[in-house]
């Protein structure tokens, strides 16, 4: 009697402390900080940056189809049934929408990633490290660039000193702390200084060559060229493009069409986002194809008018470059080849625009140009590879711009140039608060001093 | 130190009753259907000498020579004399009243009901058997007071929300816990997330059940401590009886199905008329303001060349293509896309065979059966077959064990989600003039507005097959009379994969075929090991103890591929396609260890007393937060035994009840408390990105909940009820918190910046009535109502200020109820122009959608729900009456932008009232200026809220029993026929069928903040059916 119950007792009590060391499990499909500790990890974590960029919220697509769509003027019609890419094509694009809090969340995801490696520099030895460095402080600074652009008032709006632009965050946080994760808006001023030492420093550090794809010291001055036009340095930008021309590295591809829908970065590639049929910004209901390719391979609702087809000369290739189809709803339109394809690379930079942006700056800043060739001979350089004759004289920064804006068409780079040339598109003024984004109310809602941008 | 206490307690409980051995006699003692009676009492005649049964009903007295005879005793139950014969005895005995002494199910046991100091709903298998359901928890909407069952559509095997006393969390799941023969059972969706969740309880099968105890309040539940603040719910399957005659019992039953309603849409020439009207109004405005054309370039002389040119430009450019150049004008074709989506009478069929029995030493219940139900809607049909065993075996008088085991096969062929084009719901948007079939090809017209569904019907597929294995082994002990041992091994194997496949010529297949492959194996380990000592304490004080631990491990593997470029639709499975486009395995554990006393304590049958404590530890929190302790205490106070009631003629039965405890909620998934970062898969640079910042100070939320409860039985129990009042606090919720975005944890799978803290609190208050009447009853002709009501006030009363978005037009806000519908209210049109006018920020109204205010318009938590049900039986006949009904929730129609906004938002067929449309300046309408130009009203405001009250006869069944002489004759026990009709009559202010929460449980996280939406939904089935029940 007294065995069986204290059997008993034995068999229920021994599971009990065999149970409790049971409580302690650990992720089996994610990891935590703690296991991040050795040079490859912090490289991993770099390259989790470039798939930030490959997302639809930023390069993959909305970085392209929300300054598109903002500036469309009567180049781009939307076709589709999403109502926030409908008001952003309408200039009504509301504080709530949920893909504008995605886009601004995503960014500063990238951010987030760039400053967790440089706060894990430590680890690496060696040349490798100046890389690393290079590399995430390239993320920051082309990420905070396209942020700022996007939510802030444009730097040629002037008052850069007041201006809003947005959050600066330069070192990782751990856990959340309210009181220490409200952040203001930096100025403008202030990001661009970011910008500038980012991407300076991104110059100075990364290689000329990488693999994979991976930035490199010309993808930094490449960028670096946009945002010195957009402060109208006009020396800082022919000097960048022309480092970038002259590196030899790049080639413009035989024919403008092969510029496009490549499985890797063409000849021509300074900086392109990556996609494979595994690794992609998405292909039904996000993604740069989802949005620009017809029906069936995608969703044909980023629709081309006429008015934009109108724009080229008779011959050139660029003009052919698009093809009918229709939206997933039926409704037939314009679309263009640049994004037809699924999984092909993103030129996020090409030497296309290095040829334009030499020579608008140098045609510009007026003197003595810099790099070898006059504006007049970059420009033809563009022309020539479209299948068009080449012009006699530019009597116009426009046709320097009008070429670039041909040769970039929705590639996501217009947005850019309206603002800093002041353009009005669609009766709306360069520095109308309906061409950039509203702050997502959600980040006003959790008490953040961010003003809102005004209008919204 | 935890265990050496446990062992000390152990040794106490043995120690206390050790008596000398003399001549004894031992038996069992049950209740008239061979239930095992616990806590009988045993006195041998003439003398004191008493034990009391223990939980499997065995007793074992030690009587002198001279005694003759044994007094068997149970409260409820008729007093039992019986010679003593040899020294065993089984003793079946009576119930003195049919209502008032049934037995009900608690965590790790029963109990008298008359006993019980918790609040107790209990459903028996009567009211399971036999419905035109597939998940049990479909048949109990309406029968329990308190709880709360709202079926997200028409589709057959999809979640189902089940609320008892309230939503009692934001971002923890709500649901409640269930339990089938002591196993936790696994109840989330295990299918591809990117198909609304489907409902792994369809995996049992409801005519296996005898019972289901839901436990509402903390003195019940709180003994499942940290798993229980959302209520428990436990199922009892069926067991066989002692020493009876095997019965063989055949269940079959037939249906036929159709939808409840169909809404009401736009005819050929209807929709060619509200698009004339559309363009009309669109040239008339466009004359006044821009006059710039339908393409921006024409100017017009006159309003009515404006008038002409829209006029054109909508016929030229939508109806034309739409028609595929068929004769619209004349209405040549008009395609009814409603009916498409539709089967006509849709089939279910059920079949079930049982048989239970056993002798003196084992008893038995076994089953298989076989289901197929084909949904209302095309496509979408559920099977089921499978089987069960129940055994249990007494080895003598003390080691009896037994096992319960259960296996099933599902299968599930789906549509896609209420979100996807290729849905068959969404055939509503297709216009009438668009040909069923393309005259130019024969086929399905491809040529649609929006992608055709009836391709995805005709050519994908997309099923779900689930083996289950619910099962446990246990063996109870009588270590002494008074102290007994029971120890369970129990399983839930729940192994699922989901394969489907997209042809190339359908919009999903994206002209190149896509398949995926999901497999799902989830495990769940559990066992339970306890004491129960009820010892005997003198005559009026009866004491029970129960002592034990629980653990339980869950293991959860899953694995996703998918694939495209099929060279055709030869082969669907993965193997027919080229490109692998994505691949994963995810392995997932949790656990809990659980320890857990409860004692009832009661003193004459009258002041009852319980106490109970859980201690909870789980791998869900961090080490240091670990264990959690969950109290509970109760009273009650058995009125109608006191003097001054006791002969009372009217009040046969009072009893008043109080209780008050802690209950927990750890629903939240894994690793919640970590900060994680996920792997990315950039092409060549394989890496790491921060997704989750997590809060290693996370713990278990806690509800507080206080419970008094009246009940009675009147006139001979002719009359009886309970009710309950309630309040239900919860505090620490596990609240996911918006972060600033700043922040960078961007969980980019979806897309949210949140840390889950436990933060904030928010309440149920409410009252639950329910009243039972045998209003008529004599021998042939017996009319039995039953009543339940239940209100349920929550109030989120605390959140930090925060505004937590569920779906896109639903939130949780502080001082509102959770899921309220917040957007601009709708306040009409302005007569002059058309426009759509919204209440503004400013208090006036405003046509400026920007300008307009966001705010609660609605609320999709009902006032009040509950059930009436009426069985009337007349010699061989009975009928019963079941109404359900649900008051004071609003339904939003979140597809009414598309279907009812006068084409502001694409060129779908319009619901009829869109040809009250504002036509020219003076027109008072309801209904905004239409047309494809100059939108307005076209976006979400409550112009598409609507009440969601309704009361439904749910149930109306007629049955006919076979006489005894024809069913001896037959040489059966019993027969019975029936015919049922479920949901054929409802009465509601909505448009469409109002038992609907479409994307409710589909959005990450935010389950709880959605409710109410409906998006395209199918509606309900009414169901016609005949069956007959056969006894042998």
């Amino acid at each position: 009697m007294k065995f069986k119950i204290i059997s008993l007792l034995v068999i229920a009590i021994s599971i009990m402390p065999a149970c409790n060391k049971k409580l302690d499990v650990a992720p089996q499909n994610t990891l935590t900080p703690s296991q991040i500790v050795s040079a490859d990890d912090v490289k991993a974590v770099l390259f989790g940056g470039y798939s930030t960029l490959q997302n639809a919220n930023a390069f993959g697509e909305k970085y392209n189809t929300f300054t598109e769509l903002l500036i469309s003027d009567n180049d781009i019609t939307w076709a589709g049934t999403f109502s926030d890419y409908d008001d952003l094509a309408n200039k009504a694009q509301t504080r709530e929408s949920a893909v504008i809090y995605q886009v601004w969340a995503n960014s500063y995801h990238t951010i987030n990633v760039a400053n967790i490696v440089l706060s894990k520099l430590d680890v690496i030895t060696g040349d490798e490290k100046l890389v690393i460095e290079g590399e995430a402080k390239f993320l920051r600074g082309l990420t905070y660039f396209t942020l700022v652009n996007l939510f802030a008032k444009p730097y040629s709006a002037g008052n850069v000193q007041s201006n809003p632009g947005v959050p600066l965050i330069l070192q990782p946080v751990s856990g959340y702390d309210p009181a220490r994760d409200k952040l203001p808006r930096a100025s403008v001023e202030a990001v661009y200084t970011q910008i500038l030492a980012d991407l300076t420093e991104a110059v100075n550090k990364l290689p000329e060559e990488a693999d994979n794809f991976r930035a490199t010291k010309y993808a930094a001055e490449a960028i670096l060229s946009r945002v010195y036009l957009a402060q109208a340095n006009y020396t800082g930008a022919a000097t960048a493009a022309n480092d970038v021309i002259e590196s030899n590295f790049y080639s413009l591809t035989s024919s403008f069409d092969k510029a496009f829908n490549n499985s890797v970065s063409s000849s021509e590639d300074i900086f392109a986002i990556q996609q494979t049929s595994q690794s992609n910004s998405g292909t039904t209901d996000f993604g740069i194809t989802a949005f620009y390719s017809g029906d069936p391979i995608g969703r044909g609702e980023i629709q081309i008018t006429p008015a934009h087809i109108a724009k080229y000369e008779a011959g050139d290739e660029r003009k052919d470059f698009f093809y009918d189809g229709s939206s997933i709803s039926g409704s037939p339109g314009i679309l263009t080849s640049k994004w037809r394809d699924l999984y092909k690379a993103i030129p996020v930079v090409r030497l296309a625009e290095m040829y334009p942006t030499r020579a608008e700056a140098n045609f510009r800043k007026g003197g003595a140009p810099i790099g070898p060739n006059t504006p007049l001979e970059d420009v033809n350089i563009i022309r020539n590879r479209a299948g068009l004759s080449s012009l006699g004289s530019i009597n116009s920064a426009n046709v320097i711009v009008k070429e670039r804006f041909l040769e970039l068409a929705f590639e996501g780079e217009r947005f850019y140039t309206v603002k800093r040339l002041k353009l009005t598109v669609d009766g709306h003024a360069y520095n109308d608060p309906r061409l950039i984004l509203p702050i997502p109310q959600r980040e006003i809602d959790l008490g953040n001093s961010l003003p809102q941008n005004e209008g919204y | 130190m935890k265990q050496k206490l446990w062992i000390l307690m152990f040794f106490t409980f043995c120690a206390i009753a050790v008596k000398a051995q003399t001549q004894s006699v031992k038996g069992h003692v049950t209740d008239q259907d061979s239930r095992p009676l616990e806590r009988a009492t045993i006195q041998a005649a003439g003398t004191k000498t008493t034990v009391i049964t223990n939980s499997e009903g065995a007793f074992s007295i030690n009587v002198p020579a001279t005694v003759k005879s044994l007094i068997i005793s149970s409260v409820g139950y008729v007093q039992v004399e019986q010679a003593i014969k040899g020294n065993t005895m089984n003793v079946a005995m009576k119930k003195t009243d049919k209502n008032l002494e049934e037995v009900v199910v608690v965590g790790y046991g029963q109990a008298q009901k008359r006993m019980v100091t918790g609040s107790i709903s209990k459903v028996g298998a009567k009211e399971i058997e036999n419905q035109p359901v597939q998940s049990f928890e479909s048949a109990i909407q309406g029968k329990a007071p308190g709880v709360v069952i709202e079926n997200s559509s028409g589709k057959v095997g999809q979640g189902i929300k089940v609320r008892i006393r309230g939503t009692s969390s934001i971002s923890a799941s709500s649901q409640p816990l269930y339990v089938i023969d002591g196993v936790p059972l696994t109840t989330a969706s295990q299918s591809d997330i990117n198909n609304e969740p489907t409902n792994p309880l369809i995996d049992l099968n409801p005519n296996d059940i005898e019972s289901i105890e839901i436990l509402k309040d903390a003195a019940s539940s709180a003994i499942y401590g940290a798993r229980a603040a959302n209520g428990v719910v436990l199922i009892t399957t069926k067991k066989g009886a002692r020493n009876s005659k095997s019965v063989v019992e055949l269940n079959s039953s037939l249906g036929f199905s159709n939808p409840t309603v169909k809404r009401k849409f736009l005819n050929a020439t209807e929709y060619v008329q509200a698009m004339r009207n559309a363009a009309a109004t669109n040239g008339r405005y466009d004359f006044i303001h821009d006059n710039a054309g339908p393409d921006g370039a024409t100017t017009a002389a006159t309003e009515q060349e404006a008038v002409n040119n829209f006029v054109k430009y909508y016929e030229d450019n939508f109806l034309d293509p739409l028609s595929l150049g068929t004769d619209w004008r004349n209405a040549k074709v008009n395609t009814d896309w409603t009916e498409e989506q539709f089967r006509k009478n849709a089939i279910s069929r059920q079949l079930d065979l049982s048989v239970r029995g056993g002798n003196d030493k084992t008893r038995f219940f076994a089953s298989g059966y076989y289901n197929d139900q084909e949904a209302i809607v095309i496509v979408n049909r559920f099977k089921r077959f499978g089987g069960r065993l129940n055994l249990d075996h007494s080895i003598n008088d003390k080691l009896s064990i037994g096992l319960n085991m259960s296996i099933t096969r599902s299968q599930l062929d789906r549509i896609t989600n209420d979100n996807a084009f290729s849905t068959p719901g969404q055939l509503l948007a297709q216009v009438p003039i668009s040909p069923l079939i393309d005259p130019a090809t024969g086929d399905i017209n491809a040529n649609t507005l929006y992608p055709n569904a009836l391709f995805d019907a005709k050519y994908n597929s997309d099923r779900q097959i689930t083996f289950r294995n619910i099962g446990n082994v246990f063996a109870n002990y009588s270590i002494l009379p008074a102290l007994s041992f029971r120890s369970e091994f129990g399983t839930d194997i729940l192994n699922m994969t989901e394969e489907t496949f997209a042809d190339k010529r359908t919009q999903d297949g994206s002209n190149i075929g896509k398949g995926q492959y999901f497999t799902s194996q989830n495990i769940t380990f559990n066992t339970n090991n306890y004491f129960t000592y009820a010892p005997r304490i003198g005559d009026n004080f009866k004491l029970t103890t129960l002592l034990g631990m629980s653990y339980l491990q869950n293991d959860l593997r899953q694995s996703n591929e998918q694939a495209e470029n099929y060279p055709s639709a030869a082969v669907k499975n993965l193997t027919g396609a080229t490109t692998v486009t994505f691949g994963n395995s995810v392995n997932n554990r949790y656990n809990f260890l659980s320890y857990f006393m409860r004692s009832n304590f009661s003193f004459k049958d009258k002041y009852l007393l319980g106490f109970s404590v859980r201690a909870d530890g789980s791998s869900r929190f961090s080490s240091e937060n670990r264990y959690g302790y969950f109290p509970a205490a109760s009273v009650g106070w058995v009125l109608s035994e006191e003097p001054f009631i006791k002969d009372s003629k009217t009040i046969n039965y009072l009893k008043l009840r109080a209780s008050l405890g802690l209950t927990g909620n750890a629903e939240i998934g894994e690793h919640q408390f970590l900060e994680l970062f996920n792997v990315s898969n950039y092409p060549n640079l394989p890496g790491f990105i921060p997704f989750q910042l997590g809060d290693a100070r996370l713990k278990w939320e806690k509800t507080t909940q206080t419970d008094i409860g009246l009940e009675f039985g009147l006139f001979n129990n002719r009359f009886s009820g309970e009710i309950d009042v309630y309040n239900k606090q919860t505090k620490d919720l596990l609240l996911a918190v918006n972060v600033p975005s700043t922040n960078g944890y961007f969980d980019n799978v979806n897309f949210l910046n949140q840390v889950l803290q436990n933060l904030g609190s928010l309440e149920n208050k409410g009252l639950e009535i329910l009243l039972n009447g045998r209003i008529i009853d004599q021998k042939d002709f017996k009319w039995s109502s039953s009543f339940n009501i239940s209100f349920n006030r929550n109030k989120i009363k605390d959140i930090k200020g925060q505004v937590i978005q569920g779906s896109t037009t639903q939130r949780a806000i502080e001082g509102e109820p959770i899921g309220v519908f917040f957007m601009p209210k709708f306040l009409g049109v302005d007569p002059a122009n058309g426009d759509a006018l919204y209440l503004g920020e400013d208090g006036k109204s405003t046509n400026d959608y920007n300008a307009a205010k966001r705010t609660v318009v609605g609320d999709p938590n009902p006032d009040f729900t509950g059930g009436f049900n009426n069985t009337i039986s007349f010699k061989g006949f009975d009928l019963n009456a079941f109404f359900t009904f649900v008051s004071g929730n609003e339904i939003f129609n979140l597809g009414g932008r598309f279907m009812s906004s006068g084409f502001g938002n694409g060129l779908d067929n319009q619901t009829i009232d869109i040809l009250n449309a504002w036509q020219k300046p003076g027109d008072i309408t309801n209904v905004p200026r239409a047309g494809v130009f100059f939108k307005t009203g076209q976006r979400q405001s409550s112009r598409w809220l609507y009440d969601g009250s309704y009361i439904r006869l749910r149930q109306l069944s007629l049955g006919y029993n076979l006489p005894a002489e024809i069913t001896s004759r037959l040489n059966i026990n019993s027969a019975r026929l029936f015919v049922a009709a479920a949901n054929i009559w409802t009465k509601t202010k909505y448009i469409s069928d109002p038992e609907v929460n479409s994307l409710g449980t589909q959005i990450s996280g935010v389950a709880n903040i959605t409710g109410g939406i409906d998006f395209y939904s199918i509606p309900q089935p009414k169901t016609f059916s005949l069956g007959l029940n056969i006894k042998f």
